[in-house]
């Protein structure tokens, strides 16, 4: 129906106001923390109204903590760093590695490949701290325990099988008319694959790559058993805010500024391409 | 022979789709591939074209074996029925894509694509996406893809079944002669026996894990192999009543029943007398005629519906039964009631009701043959 | 005026904001008689659907009224409107057998039992869907969902019976039979029916009236026959018949006592003036430039007359197509018997003035029709 009377006009614009309310109030609310000092923070009653300060963020970018008890060293901006490095490595070797498995999946139905690909998605079934203890003391046996790459490596567990079957249901969704056209045009395989597959396959492929880096960067368990300090992402990082004499709630709030800012950002970025990713069928020819 | 089939099988899962088809096509040839949906002609194009593989024979290209050769090494183009073009290229790229893959030189790819896009009328489109062709300028395009690579063998899979009524119409007169220009042995595909039997040097009709009947349009529709066939051509459908032929009176020849009129069957039929057998009759070769003409059967009109150049008058025999009769438009039709029907005797089909074969006439009857001759 | 069951009055549909959406519908006016089948034929996206979801009443009209049966209707949701509809996606219950679909509203409506299910028998034998009846729409094909789908339509007492794309799916043996099957059974019970579709020789074979629309406006709206003999405009004239109308652009000019046609590649149709009535020739005479237009089968061919190269002979059986190069384009003829011609013969084409539709070059407006003034 095009004719909308005006009463429901405004119920529809409240009941969409008390949505975004319910899902923006914690950000939001991060957010005022983050330019607030513990005191202001835990003044009872609370209020909206403060004195906004930076100093939350300086003690986070210099690495010096104020607290009662004095200062303390913390190393988030290497934190963030290592963030940013084990996610966007992960994503790349998930990729590599996803995309051409993907395509052999989706297209190549060989024997016991649905029992492969299911095993894959499998990982994501599986506690991890059920995989964890074994893979601990197996990393620490060959010497992988407490590196990047022995991180990325775990790291897969996360990535892969969300690529895989992201990327797959991409390669489905493309005709094989189209790609048989190409190869009786005179093309190989490959070159089907990379000039046919590839391309149209793109959005997916992205819309897979973001979703595996925000679980990458989201990931804790993994970090907090298998990296030391110097290796720690933020999600692990920002437990050293818990120190001896409380919570340091505006440096929490700051960091988790900080460290949902590159996933967001990247959202919002890549929002179209999400939406169009995730509603399969974006190839028509 | 340019193409060269024998003995093909395929199954998916447990399922025979294919069951023992032979074929020949010679160099120039136009063969049609007719039959109704799932009757396997998808998938015998996509095993010539290599895409899927055969689970027994094979397939000969020019005296070669194909067996294990690729498809980009069979030197086929091929159109589909649902256009299957590159959607991230443009027209020109997408027809060039044969030349692309044979590092022809970007001129001689230049020249080629417009030869091929002026003749297909779509030169002023090359730089166009597909999104933002119209449906008749995809299927030139896929046409022309096709065609750019100047194949042995031209594959074109129903190309003509997601374009509108006129365009289709034009395409049909058009392609005939495209096809002669090229020089390639064609097999093209289709589910439209008007499509058939305008294009098809010969029409191998397809049904049942096979191909039942290979023949020039002529044979076919004149003397289709067994009754699917025969109703499977022609527009409405041909009338199939159920028959037993009793000898005519006197004359030695042979009679049927409709309306309880006999009418007299020409040709030796002789042996068929007392059998069960299905009368075919065209909706043509029936005609309205005056009450009281000799051999006029009665008939009841039921409803009146006119085609395009001709009028559909569905009836009524006396026992119930429904004949369709057809005449040119223009020509008087009869009044609602109770009207009368000719029929040419000489185009009546009669097959075998047990087998659905069809009975060719002096097949029973050698001697009566000879006094026809 | 007959009985008027369905009356649609200057009625709109827009989609989107006015302006930036889309104009689906245009100020449509049509009644339909009682008792009365009529189709809506045009190409996809002509708004043929549109028309036929605002009657039913799944879209709501944007401008105009609807009366249905004497109530205006256009403001009550479908299921005050007492209209039947079939649709092209069949739409079937999948919970419950065949024969319960069909029978679905008569069980509603409390009819006898023994009623019920001897509608049901009628209907389903003329669809022939008696062996289905029992089993689940999802069990059966395409083709007999549709049928099924048709049988729940036409079984009801509704005032009106919306037909969409009704044996779109049904393979073309059976589509013939059906057709002069569902035209009885409609008109032996006098319903009045709608029915959509894209496919012409339908809409031929069962309207009494055809609504030829495109681009969202109503392009004519008449029997067959008229269409044919009559069409209104280029579009309705090249749309509606198959083989499409032969159309070429002429010059018209007079010379001593000839009306004279000159078509591209300077070829000249020449006629006694008294073949044309006067306010005919009078009419062309002063447009100058024209478009005439002649179907397939109303082109002959004969001694006299323009000579025309044949590139296509197709025999279909029952017809024969014929494709000559002529007027450096190309004339169209139907035949009903085999033709001995060959690519490259020489024939000799004759167009009668009877059968010329001439129409305005800009406009597309038909301007006569043989003898008589459109």
């Amino acid at each position: 129906m095009d004719t909308v009377s005006p009463l429901e006009r405004v119920l529809r614009g409240l009941a969409i106001t008390v949505v975004i309310l319910f899902f923006m109030f914690p950000i939001v609310w991060i957010f005022l923390m983050s330019f607030q000092t513990n005191e202001t923070i835990l003044r009872v009653p609370p209020s909206v109204v403060f004195e906004p300060t930076l100093t939350n963020y300086t003690a986070l970018i210099t690495g010096k903590l104020e607290t009662a008890a004095g200062t303390l060293e913390i190393a988030f901006m290497r934190n963030l760093w290592n963030s940013l490095f084990l996610s966007t490595a992960s994503v790349a070797v998930g990729l590599l590695l996803g995309v051409p498995a993907a395509y052999a999946f989706g297209r190549l139905k060989f024997r016991g490949s649905e029992d492969i690909a299911f095993t894959l998605l499998s990982f994501r079934f599986a506690p991890p701290l059920l995989v964890l203890l074994p893979l601990t003391i197996y990393f620490q046996k060959i010497g992988l325990a407490d590196t990047y790459v022995g991180l990325i490596w775990v790291y897969q567990l996360i990535v892969l099988p969300l690529i895989l079957w992201i990327v797959r249901g991409y390669f489905e969704d493309i005709p094989a008319d189209i790609e048989y056209a190409y190869r009786i045009a005179g093309h190989s395989w490959f070159s089907t694959f990379r000039k046919i597959a590839l391309p149209l396959a793109g959005p997916g492929i992205a819309a897979a790559g973001l979703l595996a880096f925000i679980f990458a960067w989201n990931n804790f368990i993994f970090a907090l058993v298998l990296a030391s300090a110097d290796k720690q992402p933020v999600t692990v990082g920002a437990l050293a805010f818990v120190t001896a004499s409380g919570i340091q709630y505006g440096q929490v709030a700051a960091g988790i500024v900080l460290s949902i800012a590159p996933t967001f950002a990247l959202a919002l970025y890549a929002q179209r391409y999400l939406v169009e990713g995730l509603s399969l069928g974006a190839v028509k020819g | 022979m340019s193409l060269k089939l024998t003995d093909i099988v395929k199954r998916f899962k447990t399922e025979t789709v294919l069951d023992g088809v032979s074929l020949s096509v010679g160099r120039g040839e136009t063969l049609v591939l007719f039959g109704p949906s799932g009757a396997g002609k998808t998938v015998l194009l996509r095993l010539i074209a290599g895409v899927v593989d055969p689970d027994g024979g094979t397939i000969e290209i020019e005296g070669r074996d194909m067996d294990g050769v690729e498809p980009e090494d069979r030197g086929i183009g091929m159109a589909f029925q649902n256009f299957a073009l590159f959607p991230h290229m443009d027209a020109m790229a997408n027809i060039a894509s044969p030349l692309t893959a044979r590092r022809t030189g970007r001129e001689a790819i230049a020249e080629t694509v417009g030869k091929v896009a002026r003749m297909l009328k779509i030169d002023h489109v090359l730089h166009h996406k597909p999104k933002e062709l119209s449906n008749g300028q995809k299927q030139r395009t896929a046409l022309a893809r096709a065609l750019a690579g100047a194949p042995q063998i031209l594959l074109l899979d129903d190309p003509l079944r997601n374009v509108d009524a006129k365009l289709r119409f034009e395409m049909r007169l058009e392609l005939p002669r495209l096809l002669r220009s090229q020089d390639a042995t064609v097999i093209y595909v289709t589910q439209d026996y008007k499509e058939a039997m305008a294009l098809g040097d010969r029409i191998a009709v397809m049904n049942g894990h096979g191909i039942q009947q290979i023949g020039t349009p002529e044979d076919i529709y004149l003397r289709p192999a067994n009754i699917e066939i025969a109703r499977l051509f022609g527009d409405p459908v041909i009338n199939l009543l159920d028959v037993v032929p009793e000898a005519a009176d006197g004359s030695g020849g042979v009679q049927v029943r409709l309306s309880d009129q006999p009418v007299a069957l020409v040709g030796g039929y002789a042996g068929t007398v007392g059998t069960d057998c299905v009368l075919g009759l065209r909706p043509e070769a029936m005609r309205f005629v005056d009450p009281g003409t000799p051999g006029a059967i009665p008939v009841e009109v039921e409803a009146e519906t006119p085609l395009n150049e001709k009028t559909v008058t569905l009836t009524l025999t006396q026992r119930g039964r429904e004949i369709m009769v057809s005449r040119p438009s223009g020509m008087p039709g009869p009044d609602q009631g109770t009207a009368y029907v000719a029929v040419d005797a000489k185009d009546a089909l009669l097959f075998d009701r047990a087998t659905g074969q069809r009975i060719a006439p002096g097949a029973h009857s050698p001697a009566l043959q000879e006094d026809v001759a | 005026m007959t009985d008027i069951m369905l009356n649609i009055e200057n009625v709109d549909k827009f989609y989107g904001p006015v302006g930036v959406g889309v104009h689906a519908v245009k100020g449509i006016d049509m009644q339909v008689a009682r008792g009365e089948i009529i189709a809506l034929l045009g190409s996809s996206g002509c708004g043929k659907t549109s028309t036929l979801r605002m009657v039913a009443g799944f879209e709501a009209v944007s401008r105009g009224r609807i009366h249905l049966a004497g109530r205006e209707v256009h403001m009550l949701p479908p299921v005050k409107r007492n209209v039947a509809m079939a649709f092209e996606g069949y739409s079937l219950y999948p919970t419950v057998t065949v024969r319960d679909n069909i029978a679905f509203a008569l069980k509603a409506a409390r009819l006898p039992q023994s009623e019920v299910e001897s509608r049901v028998r009628d209907v389903a034998q003329m669809l022939e869907i008696t062996d289905i009846l029992d089993r689940f729409p999802t069990s059966v094909s395409g083709g007999q969902q549709q049928r099924a789908s048709l049988a729940r339509a036409l079984i009801r007492d509704a005032d009106l019976h919306l037909l969409d794309e009704p044996m779109g799916q049904l393979e073309p043996q059976l589509r013939t039979l059906l057709r002069g099957r569902i035209k009885h059974f409609i008109k032996e019970r006098g319903l009045t029916a709608i029915l959509v579709t894209h496919d012409q020789t339908e809409a031929n074979a069962l309207a009494d009236r055809i609504a030829v629309m495109e681009d969202g406006v109503l392009q004519q709206y008449a029997s067959p026959a008229e269409i044919k003999e009559r069409p209104a405009n280029l579009f309705t004239g090249t749309f509606v018949g198959e083989p499409p109308m032969n159309v070429f652009p002429a010059s018209a000019s007079v010379s001593a006592g000839e009306i004279l046609l000159n078509l591209a590649g300077g070829l000249v149709l020449r006629y006694p003036e008294a073949e044309f009535a006067p306010e005919v020739r009078q009419s062309i005479l002063s447009r100058g430039d024209v478009v005439i237009g002649v179907r397939p089968y109303a082109v002959h061919r004969g001694e006299g007359g323009a000579e025309a190269q044949v590139v296509a002979n197709q025999w279909l059986g029952d017809q024969t197509h014929i494709a000559a190069a002529f007027a450096e384009s190309t004339v169209v003829l139907v035949e009903h018997d085999r033709a001995r011609l060959s690519e490259g013969d020489r024939i000799r084409i004759a167009l009668k003035p009877d059968d010329l539709h001439v129409f305005d070059p800009d406009s597309g407006m038909a301007i006569s029709h043989g003898r008589g003034l459109a």
